[in-house]
């Protein structure tokens, strides 16, 4: 028995340092893009919490299973099966919910046009009237578009449906969860509705709109007594099914909301002239005027979601004397005040203390960061901002339960920032969406175009070695990359320079070739002659090669 | 301190009207020594009308106003109703729902847009109502809005004079039969069509009428055997004009389509309608007496298209001695400015009186519009809707000098200010807000087949 010993252990310590060693494998490439997870559990350690706007929670341990927030306190053990997320320099955020986004939605299919088509009197789909539709069975998943938001902080968005009539269909509720996953949170979110038409066709302005919504709406109401009258007495004749009414009846017994888009004061007026005369539930979607109309808006208890995009600043640049007729002065500063009134919208909106929600509807999301930090500078408090994101809209949509703040139950949608949220260098570090690690800390470091490309060979034993040297100068210091031909196959390998030093006449660094079985360290040495570079390549402990480089005349952007 | 003055300049623009907007709540206000023109009751010299609460109370001399009181000096100043213009497009969003020969469902209330800056140009026009109307495009088009212009409100539902009774506007002749005939290749595709269409619609309905009140008679006696009928608000509407609760105002031309819905009002027992345009109409002046709420016209303008040709700036005058209600309108955003010139034309063409140019313009578009109760003369107990001239207003060098609106103040020349915008738009770059006048809007929003040549 003893003799079988020494045999079966080295196998066994192989077998175990390998395997440890394929799993550090995995988590030294970071699980960027949550493909492969070992671990549903996660324990983001020592961090500060912001469960929800106004409170903040330091040196709190977070621990997430299966998609759900399962515990925050201090000093919280971890979980054996759980991975741990040190947030020590993190800010840990609840993640942002997006009122109205079009991203990603198609348009449906319409039927084709009867041959005996009379524009005065189309098919409800032809009219843009299809209420019956859901934005969920048009929506297209785009890895790399969700990707986009999320690393901005969104996690659940509601999906607009697409199309140019005044009802679209209904809104879905998407998380931006884990791309090999169904995402749907809510099938038949709130009905649409836009002062919009398909145009050539009855309904073409706003006036047959609202006459249209009036007709549709008292027949609901009739459609729906005949359905329950023919419940009764089988006499009075059966329901013709239409599908349009029926998508109405829910709006009319206040079990859904209609979400309007509005997209000036007087789109708002009209539509809550419309929930005068009929009583309903009302969202006002994309809400960027009307100062004037928010103790109305309050009194009536209206959803609000205010847009996200700003109008441009068309008045700093004077025009030419030529162009600016009779009093510029006095009109350029009326659009100016206009101007500022826009960004101070969604203060207005907190100090009459309406729980208000946004919509990326209109924004680019490159301008996110900066039209909200514009808000904020124009009198928005970011406590107001952040609760927009998260436990407003929450609220809206009726899914308090399970989003909008960072409490042990609700689904594991967090931000981990840099910094305090909205301050000059915050950086989304870490989204956490439906539980999955989304790490974007490597691709916050910004790709700068490097300040100088050498491309080098260098005359090796085995054959010619070839690849870039990059240097970036910040601050004064150089840093740098080094391409080098993957010693152990195809392909090249980036490594980080050390100990750079660039002066006119030389260039001196070294860095590290890592193989399976070693790590090599390399130092390059040599001067510069213009454009070109001579020196030697010296893998420490094995040889010396001559090396060459050429700098090239405009610095490429890395892919 | 260049920016400081530019600050102080913005800060003075923004608080202007805001003074003004207090000043302007009271509705009581002491007009004196004024010539007042009433309409009905002659011109009264060196005479005092006193205003409370938006209502004339009293009108006579040496009339005393409580303490308080705004007192406006009108020595040698010209007193007379505001203008009201019974044909108008002016603070709408939309002017025609041209997607099917009858549209009676859409409702202009639906649209007005209280920003409109011609509101208040027609104001420095002495214009304090305006008979904000449905489009041409359609044979029965939609609702029309009487408005009153209380401009500085942000809310539509403020502009709307809430006394006034329904009006719809109908359309014969070229326009509809080419949006729908040619355009669409649907009915009406000739003059013949347009009548079939009103016929039809009408005849509809009644049986749409029918329907309903036998149904909500079962319902009544609890005793239903059939489906609830389909609500249709355009059936329902014209069910409403039959039952005389709303008033035709029919844009027309010729004499033949003008007698053609004569006749067709009468065989379905419609009496409430008013022509408007009819260029023709001197031509059928008796029976627009007899059978009519009267005609609408222009002073002097035609020819702008085929079927108006044949016209006559004595139209007005022949129709006035023909004991047809008459009013003259402007159907634009700049004559409504002058409706008062627009008027004395009728003095050199027909030799008309002072007191029946004016009705054109006052009086008579009240009662085409069924508001004559309540505005379009200087009488006590009418509303206070006033515009003081400096010269006879219709003598050629008159200009308004100060516009009330239920005795409240809405334009004063002496208060004037170079900016009277309410809302201003932040996208839009700093260039010259440009005037745009002279655009005549009957065919508005109607996006096929036209040229500006065809637009009234």
């Amino acid at each position: 028995m003893k003799s079988k010993q020494p045999f079966i252990l080295p196998f066994f310590t192989i077998f175990l340092v390998s395997s440890l060693l394929g799993i550090t494998g995995v988590w030294a490439q970071s699980d960027n893009n949550g493909d492969r997870r070992v671990t549903a559990n996660y324990f983001i350690s020592n961090t500060t919490v912001i469960p929800e706007p106004g409170k903040i929670l330091s040196n709190y341990d977070v621990i997430f299973k299966n998609g759900t927030i399962s515990e925050i306190g201090k000093k919280l053990s971890i979980p054996i099966d759980a991975k741990e997320i040190k947030g020590d320099s993190l800010f840990v955020y609840p993640a942002f919910i997006d009122m109205g986004s079009k991203y990603g939605v198609s348009s449906p299919d319409l039927p084709e046009k009867p041959k005996d088509f009379d524009p005065s009197n189309p098919p409800s789909e032809l009219a843009g009237i299809h209420p019956h539709y859901s934005a969920a069975n048009h929506y297209q998943l785009n890895a790399s578009m969700e990707d986009e938001w999320r690393k901005l902080g969104f996690t659940v968005a509601q999906k607009i449906p697409e199309g140019n009539g005044m009802l679209p269909g209904t809104v879905a509720l998407l998380i931006y969860g884990h791309p090999g996953n169904s995402n749907l949170l809510l099938e038949k979110g709130p009905l649409f509705f836009r002062f919009n038409t398909v145009g050539g066709v009855y309904p073409n302005t706003k006036l047959a709109i609202m006459a249209k919504w009036r007709d549709l709406f008292q027949n609901t109401l009739l459609y729906r007594e005949h359905q329950v009258s023919y419940a009764d007495n089988k006499s009075i004749g059966r329901v013709a099914i239409d599908p349009v009414l029926d998508a109405l009846i829910p709006l009319t017994e206040n079990k859904m909301s209609l979400l309007v888009e509005s997209k000036s004061e007087l789109e708002i007026r009209s539509a809550l002239k419309m929930q005068e005369e009929n009583n309903f539930n009302l969202i006002l979607l994309g809400v960027n005027e009307g100062t004037e109309l928010i103790p109305t808006l309050k009194s009536k208890g209206v959803g609000i979601v205010l847009s996200l995009g700003l109008p441009e600043d068309k008045f700093s640049d004077s025009l030419d004397e030529s162009e600016q007729g009779a009093d510029y002065d006095e009109r350029l500063e009326r659009i100016r005040k206009a101007y500022n009134e826009s960004l101070r919208l969604a203060s207005h909106y907190e100090e009459a203390g309406i729980p208000f929600a946004f919509t990326s509807m209109d924004v680019e999301k490159e301008d996110f960061f900066d039209n909200l930090k514009l808000m904020i500078e124009n009198g928005l408090s970011k406590g107001a901002a952040l609760a927009a994101l998260t436990t407003h809209p929450a609220r809206l949509l009726e899914m308090e339960e399970v989003m909008g703040s960072i409490t042990p139950g609700k689904m594991a949608n967090m931000v981990l920032m840099t910094d305090s949220l909205f301050s000059e260098n915050a950086k989304v570090a870490m989204v956490i969406s439906d539980g999955y690690l989304f790490d974007y800390t490597e691709k916050n470091k910004k790709e700068k175009e490097a300040d100088q490309v050498w491309a080098y060979a260098a005359k090796t034993p085995v054959g010619q070695s070839k690849g870039t040297w990059e240097f970036t100068k910040k601050d004064d210091k150089w840093s740098g990359k080094v391409s080098y031909d993957n010693p152990q196959g195809k392909g090249t390998k980036t490594a980080q320079t050390k100990n750079l030093r660039i002066t006119d006449e030389s260039i001196s660094f070294s860095f590290e070739v890592i193989t399976d079985d070693t790590t090599m360290e390399v130092i390059v040495d040599g001067k510069i002659n213009e454009n070109k570079f001579e020196g030697n390549m010296d893998i420490k402990g094995y040889n010396q090669f001559t090396v060459q480089a050429i700098k090239k005349d405009k610095p490429t952007k890395k892919p | 301190m260049k920016m400081k003055k530019l600050l102080l300049a913005g800060l003075l623009i923004w608080l202007a009207p805001q003074v003004n907007a207090q000043d302007k709540n009271s509705g009581d206000v002491l007009i004196k020594n004024a010539t007042v023109i009433t309409i009905t009751n002659g011109t009264l010299e060196n005479t005092d009308v006193m205003v409370r609460k938006g209502i004339i109370t009293e009108i006579g001399t040496d009339l005393k106003a409580p303490k308080n009181t705004h007192t406006v000096d009108a020595s040698d100043k010209f007193l007379m109703p505001g203008i009201i213009d019974a044909h108008s497009h002016l603070a709408l969003e939309v002017i025609n729902e041209s997607s099917s020969p009858i549209t009676a469902e859409v409702k202009m209330g639906d649209v007005i847009d209280p920003f409109d800056i011609s509101i208040y140009r027609a104001l420095a026009g002495g214009v304090t109502i305006s008979h904000a109307m449905h489009g041409s495009a359609n044979v029965i088009g939609g609702q029309n809005v009487t408005l009153k212009h209380r401009y500085g409100t942000r809310d539509p539902k403020k502009l709307i004079m809430e006394e006034a009774p329904r009006t719809i506007k109908f359309a014969l002749g070229e326009n509809p039969t080419r949006v729908h005939g040619r355009g669409k290749n649907l009915q009406p595709r000739s003059r013949m069509g347009v009548e079939a269409v009103i016929r039809n619609g009408f005849e509809e309905a009644l049986q749409y009428k029918a329907v309903w009140e036998k149904w909500n008679k079962e319902k009544q006696n609890k005793e239903v055997n059939s489906p609830p009928p389909t609500y249709n608000s355009r059936l329902q509407t014209l069910v409403d004009i039959l039952d005389g609760k709303i008033i035709i105002h029919c844009h027309s031309y010729r004499a033949d389509e003008i007698y053609m819905l004569i006749q067709v009002c009468r065989s379905f027992g419609i009496d409430k309608i008013v022509f408007t345009h009819a260029n023709e109409g001197f031509k059928v002046a008796p029976e627009l007496a007899k059978y009519t709420m009267g005609a609408s016209v222009f002073a002097d303008w035609w020819a702008y298209k085929f079927e108006v040709y044949y016209s006559t700036a004595y139209n007005a005058a022949i129709l006035t001695k023909n004991g047809v209600v008459t009013s003259i309108n402007s159907d634009s955003d700049e004559l409504i400015r002058h409706l008062y010139h627009e008027a004395a034309k009728t003095q050199r063409y027909g030799g008309l009186s002072e007191e029946e140019a004016l009705a054109l313009i006052t009086i008579n578009p009240a009662k085409q519009l069924g508001i004559d109760k309540w505005v379009g003369s200087i009488e006590v107990g009418k509303q206070a809707d006033l515009v003081i001239f400096d010269n006879h207003p219709l003598s050629i060098y008159a200009i308004p000098q100060m516009t009330l609106v239920d005795g409240v103040r809405y334009f004063d020349r002496d208060n004037d200010q170079a900016d009277q915008r309410l809302k201003i738009d932040p996208k839009r770059f700093p260039d010259p807000f440009r005037l745009s006048t002279g655009e005549h809007k009957c065919m508005h929003d109607v996006d096929m087949l036209f040229t500006k040549n065809y637009q009234n």
